[in-house]
């Protein structure tokens, strides 16, 4: 049977009715939404303006008002760190003089690349070039290349071995690196100036270098004749490894990660 | 493991290398050797709860008379005092030299020890002891190894405190 549109009617008022009671309490809470929401636009209106302005003057004043405070928080904070700080800079420090000496090198191996143009033949200077390396270094390097043969990770005041690696069995590495430590003392403290550190230990072959940190040193021993590529890759992976050692100091306190990050960045790095 | 540097400081000939023989290769040597500069020693104890390894700093000349590398001293977490029982000259100024050891090593607490107790009758011990103005935490003898274990052990103990 089909509606009349009077019947319709009367279905779409009593659905609205219907919808009028349902909804009632959302549309009373809509409303008070609506009222709140343009309160708060209205008061942001007014008080962003004076935050704003607040705020750009605190921007203008903070190091008049806020510079003492931080200058002193920092300067605690470095005096009671001062292991950390040093430690944390050293590397940093070394890759920006090394950044400079290798400007002043370059500079000076141009200057010299100049001279050898003019001295010498077409055909040497070909050859030369085209090796990358004289050809008194490229036989030198054949013969003598250099070997790390020992590695030690040394606390620098009390002598005690942190990490090491070796291609020898030494029989006590410990007792090594104490008497390694005593004889650095003794050695800075009969030859050096204050402050100085012992870095190289030469022997015919047989060459021992330090790099000396704030709490530690490094020892290695090299056998070989270093030629200064070589020395320079070494620098390199001695910053690495340091930057690395040094943001975690947990890493000095664990021998066997200690140990793993040794091969990971001195040797096959 | 747990390493420690530890000093053994004392004058000249009061046996503090006998000592160490005695404590790291557990043996005496008759030979008189008379210690230059420093010799570093190593040796793993057991305290109650770990294994400890000493890294043992056997320095020479702290009567005054020698001149000793500070350095020596740093970094050290224990040290033992080590006189000759029967040498009036080794405790003579046993005050001062354990102040001086304390003042470069930094350390609070330093073990003394009178050694060569195997040169000493009964009686002179006591008149000994009536002398010596500090606490004496063992009296040892490296040649009868007499207490030598004993002495280390509470050097391993001061070390870890």
């Amino acid at each position: 049977m089909k509606n009349s549109p009077q019947d319709n009617l009367k279905k779409e008022n009593r659905f609205e009715l219907l919808r009028e009671l349902l909804l009632e309490d959302d549309r009373e809470k809509f409303n008070a939404l609506s009222e709140e929401i343009v309160m708060r636009e209205k008061v942001a209106s007014r008080v962003d303006p004076l935050i704003d302005a607040k705020l750009n003057e605190l921007r203008e004043n903070f190091p008049v008002e806020f510079g003492e405070v931080i200058t002193d928080t920092i300067k605690t904070q470095i005096r009671d760190s001062q292991d950390e700080v040093v430690d944390a800079l050293y590397p940093i420090i070394g890759k920006l003089i090394k950044k400079a000496i290798v400007v002043e090198i370059k500079k000076l191996s141009d200057n010299i690349n100049k001279s050898v143009k003019r001295t010498f033949s077409f055909k040497d200077y070909f050859k030369r070039k085209v090796s990358g390396v004289n050809e008194g270094d490229a036989a030198l390097q054949d013969a003598f290349k250099p070997v790390l043969e020992e590695i030690f990770i040394i606390e620098k005041n009390s002598g005690i071995l942190l990490g090491n690696r070796s291609t020898e069995n030494i029989a006590n590495k410990d007792m090594v690196s104490g008497m390694l430590t005593a004889i650095k003392s003794f050695a800075e403290d009969a030859f050096s100036k204050e402050g100085q550190d012992l870095e190289d230990i030469k022997f015919e072959t047989f060459h021992i270098t330090l790099y000396n940190f704030n709490t530690i040193y490094i020892a290695i021993a090299i056998s070989g004749v270093q030629t200064l590529d070589f020395k320079e890759e070494l620098n390199n992976k001695i910053h690495n490894f340091t930057e690395i050692i040094f943001d975690n100091r947990s890493n000095l306190e664990n021998e066997k990660k200690l140990n793993k990050l040794i091969v990971e960045h001195l040797i096959e790095g | 493991m747990i390493s420690k540097k530890v000093l053994l400081v004392g004058n000249f000939g009061v046996g503090k290398t006998s000592l160490i023989r005695r404590f790291v290769h557990n043996e005496f040597s008759e030979d008189y050797i008379s210690t230059i500069g420093v010799r570093v020693s190593t040796k793993v104890i057991q305290t109650n709860k770990e294994s400890l390894k000493l890294l043992i700093w056997d320095v020479a000349g702290t009567n005054g008379d020698q001149t000793v590398p500070k350095a020596y001293f740093l970094g050290a977490s224990a040290a033992m005092f080590v006189f000759d029982l029967s040498r009036e000259e080794t405790y003579i100024n046993i005050v001062k030299q354990i102040d001086m050891v304390k003042e470069l090593s930094g350390l609070k607490n330093i073990v003394v020890i009178g050694n060569k107790r195997d040169l000493m009758t009964a009686d002179k011990l006591h008149i000994l002891l009536e002398k010596v103005d500090v606490t004496i935490d063992f009296i040892t003898s490296a040649k009868e190894n007499e207490n030598v274990e004993d002495a280390f052990k509470l050097l391993g103990q001061q070390s870890l405190k």
